[in-house]
């Protein structure tokens, strides 16, 4: 008796236990046709010369050869068949180019939700409409947008400096080649390669798609701080930028903090972006990471190279995930 | 130290009066409670005091200073908030100490603030902490403790015991009341607590819809509240009342209830006599009726006769609320008496600490 009693627990226990992977079952299963296997085939396939041909059969290809960390090696060491390629180049260009972002992204976002926070500011609501406006326009448009507004010669912004200049007494039209010009204005800035007018204008363009999702976290996570914390400060004796650098700050940094880690990913892997604004160029000076291995595949058809460089964004974006996991839970919110 | 004065001070928002000509002159030194109802305006009318609100009319003076333009921060006051208001990311000591580095105070000069008044406070071994890691309590003193070491002239408290447990609550109020002994200097001390303002203060403001009702000592406030309103907030249980009128009887001047009639006796008579025939409210506190059978010694009783409705056993003392036709009325008697549930009985008020109000005006009759 006692013993079917603790058999028939014993089942329970298990029914119990095995009811929540039955539950996962059907997201299991879709994940593993659309992320599990293309992850495994792509990690299979960067230790091979895949190409075009080898396209039909795929792995069991009898063209298709095993080639070790070959792909790996070239990419580390220059080998590949592209011009003048380097791949710390690319990575410390990549990193420079997530860093600055989210380094102007963060700031501004703040700044802009405190000024648009000011009690008794008119038509907040509208500012609030307007500015989320970029943060649902595809990137793509974005990007096709802004590659128009820095063209040399039918560009706004060359015309807008055009336009300024000959208030200056400046006769010549201006004719800055923000996409194509290769000299990069501060040669020093970032000695593993130039950086050319196209990063700048892009920062440009990408700060006006960057700074409203930092806003709206900002202006989030100031409505969540005390007023009597102010007040308080006032009475204390500090002054409003006092208030701003004691308490503003310390305070926003649990919710921004995850935030610019968002935004490093974000930027970092900006495939559609740069794709479509500059298309890595000129001479592939703002290339990133995810251009690079598509490219690769595009144009050279080296389906394993790709794949090896894929393995490697995959082990970086790894690393920075969990760094800043680290960061992010070391900076879990005060209360 | 300084003296506080608000001088026809009027604070609306909108159409809301939450301050309403208030005169209120607080001497150096003094504990002045503000007590009144919820929404009185009591929160406001310090707030206008901190400078955190612009007041819409009238002057403020922190010693003879109108401060009416001058800043929180030059006000030279500190206040302790409801909330406590602590810097969340801040240490305990931090907390304490980041008035007195923005005021460039010298860093072994805070220092040597900072650890007095976490001695006086008994907060010296938290000084490390974050506020999310102190209790309710520890929070509370922390909150007095920044507010000590910039050592104001003023000190201003809105309801700081009132996230308190009740046991908790009367060992601050103790240590509130030591404070102000130790340091000298004026404190304001908001609350809708009565008690918390008769046990602390030197004197009690009662406020009522923005409009200061009474301005004096407990012991004033207790005796000679100026009207209905005064009279029945301070006091627990709160002071009896029993609409009716005056008449006379002979020369007997008679208090007609309706279902009782008291005699006044004739040495307090006099001030009454104008309101023969008019309507009045007569009040008398709990304390002041007895079990006929315990009536303490040398008192002008006159008996009344009642049906005991509930009876309240405290031990020290007993609880009596009693019906008297359309009255009920409790009695805070004697713990001997033997009145019961449900019994019909004499009690005998204590003629010598009735009140009587006009009816009309809710003043106090004088
Ligand atoms: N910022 C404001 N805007 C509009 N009305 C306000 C504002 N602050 C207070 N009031 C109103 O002013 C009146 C007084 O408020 P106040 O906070 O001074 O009350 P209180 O006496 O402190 O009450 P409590 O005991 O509940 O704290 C209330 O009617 C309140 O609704
Ligand atoms: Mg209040």
């Amino acid at each position: 008796m006692a013993t079917a009693k603790m058999k028939f627990r014993r089942g329970m226990d298990f029914r119990r236990a095995i009811l929540p992977y039955l539950y996962l079952v059907p997201a299991f299963a879709v994940m593993s046709v659309i992320t599990f296997y293309p992850l495994i085939y792509q990690v299979i396939i960067s230790f091979t010369d895949f190409q075009t041909k080898d396209l039909r059969f795929g792995l069991a290809s009898p063209e298709l050869n095993f080639i070790g960390f070959k792909n790996y090696t070239d990419i580390l060491t220059g080998g590949l068949p592209v011009q003048n390629f380097n791949f710390t180049r690319v990575l410390v260009y990549n990193f420079w180019w997530a860093i600055t972002n989210v380094m102007v992204h963060v700031p501004a976002g703040v700044l802009i939700a405190v000024l648009l926070n000011t009690p008794g500011l008119w038509f907040k609501k509208v500012y609030r409409a307007i500015y989320i406006l970029p943060v649902v326009i595809p990137p793509l448009v974005v990007a096709v947008v802004w590659q128009n507004i820095f063209h040399e010669t039918n560009g706004a912004m060359n015309q807008f400096l055009t336009t300024v200049s000959q208030w200056f007494g400046a006769t010549d039209p201006v004719r800055i080649r923000w996409l194509t010009e290769y000299t990069p204005p501060i040669p020093w800035l970032l000695p593993t390669g130039p950086l050319t007018l196209a990063y700048y204008a892009m920062m440009i363009a990408n700060f006006w798609l960057g700074w409203p999702f930092m806003t709206v976290v900002a202006t989030g996570a100031l409505q969540s701080i005390p007023k009597d914390l102010y007040e308080a400060a006032s009475i204390d004796g500090a002054s409003g930028p006092q208030q701003f650098w004691n308490i503003t700050v310390p305070l926003l940094r649990p919710a921004m903090i995850p935030a610019a880690v968002y935004g490093f990913i974000t930027s970092f892997n900006l495939f559609a972006f740069v794709f479509f604004m500059t298309n890595g160029g000129p001479a592939r000076s703002t290339e990133i990471l995810v251009t690079f291995a598509y490219d690769l595949v595009r144009n050279l058809r080296l389906y394993g190279a790709a794949a090896a460089f894929s393995v490697f964004i995959f082990i970086v974006a790894l690393i920075v995930f969990l760094v800043t996991n680290k960061i992010t839970r070391a900076t879990e919110s005060y209360t | 130290m300084a003296s506080v004065t608000f001088r026809n001070v009027y604070k609306r928002f909108g159409d809301v009066i939450a301050v309403n000509n208030l005169n209120i002159a607080v001497d150096d030194k003094e504990f002045l409670v503000l007590v009144g109802p919820s929404g009185c305006g009591k929160t406001t009318a310090l707030r206008c005091l901190a400078g955190l609100e612009e007041i819409s009319d009238g002057e403020i003076l922190i010693g003879d200073r109108v401060v009416n333009d001058v800043a929180p921060k030059d006000r030279d006051i500190a206040m302790v908030f409801q909330s406590y208001a602590l810097y969340p990311h801040l240490s305990v000591y931090d907390n304490m100490a980041f008035g007195l580095k923005l005021r460039k105070v010298p860093k072994d000069e805070i220092k040597r603030r900072v650890n007095e008044a976490a001695d006086i406070l008994g907060i010296r071994d938290l000084l490390d902490r974050k506020p999310r890691q102190l209790s309710g309590g520890q929070r509370q003193r922390v909150a007095v403790g920044r507010a000590i070491v910039r050592e104001p002239k003023v000190f201003l408290f809105d309801e700081p015991l009132s996230n308190l447990d009740a046991k908790l609550r009367v060992a601050m109020r103790a240590e509130i009341s030591k404070l102000h002994q130790r340091l000298k200097t004026t404190f304001i001390y908001v609350t809708h607590d009565q008690i918390e303002a008769m046990t602390m203060a030197t004197r009690i403001a009662v406020i009522n819809k923005g409009v200061l009702q009474q301005l004096d000592t407990p012991q004033n406030l207790y005796d000679r509240p100026n009207n209905l309103f005064v009279a029945g907030f301070i006091g627990s249980p709160a002071m009896n009342f029993f609409p009716g009128r005056l008449r006379k009887d002979g020369d007997k001047l008679l208090v007609d209830t309706g279902d009782f009639s008291v005699a006044i006796p004739a040495k307090y008579a006099k001030p009454y006599e104008s309101h023969v025939g008019k309507e009045i409210i007569f009040g008398i506190r709990p304390e002041n009726i007895h079990d006929s059978e315990f009536i303490p010694p040398n008192v002008d009783v006159e008996k009344v006769a009642v049906k005991v409705d509930v009876t309240e056993l405290m031990g020290n003392e007993i609880f009596l609320y009693l019906v008297s036709g359309k009255n009920t009325f409790v009695a805070r008697v004697d713990p001997r008496s033997k009145l019961r549930l449900g019994q019909q009985a004499q009690v005998a008020f204590d003629m010598d600490s009735i009140h009587i109000f006009d009816a009309a005006t809710e003043e106090a009759i004088r």
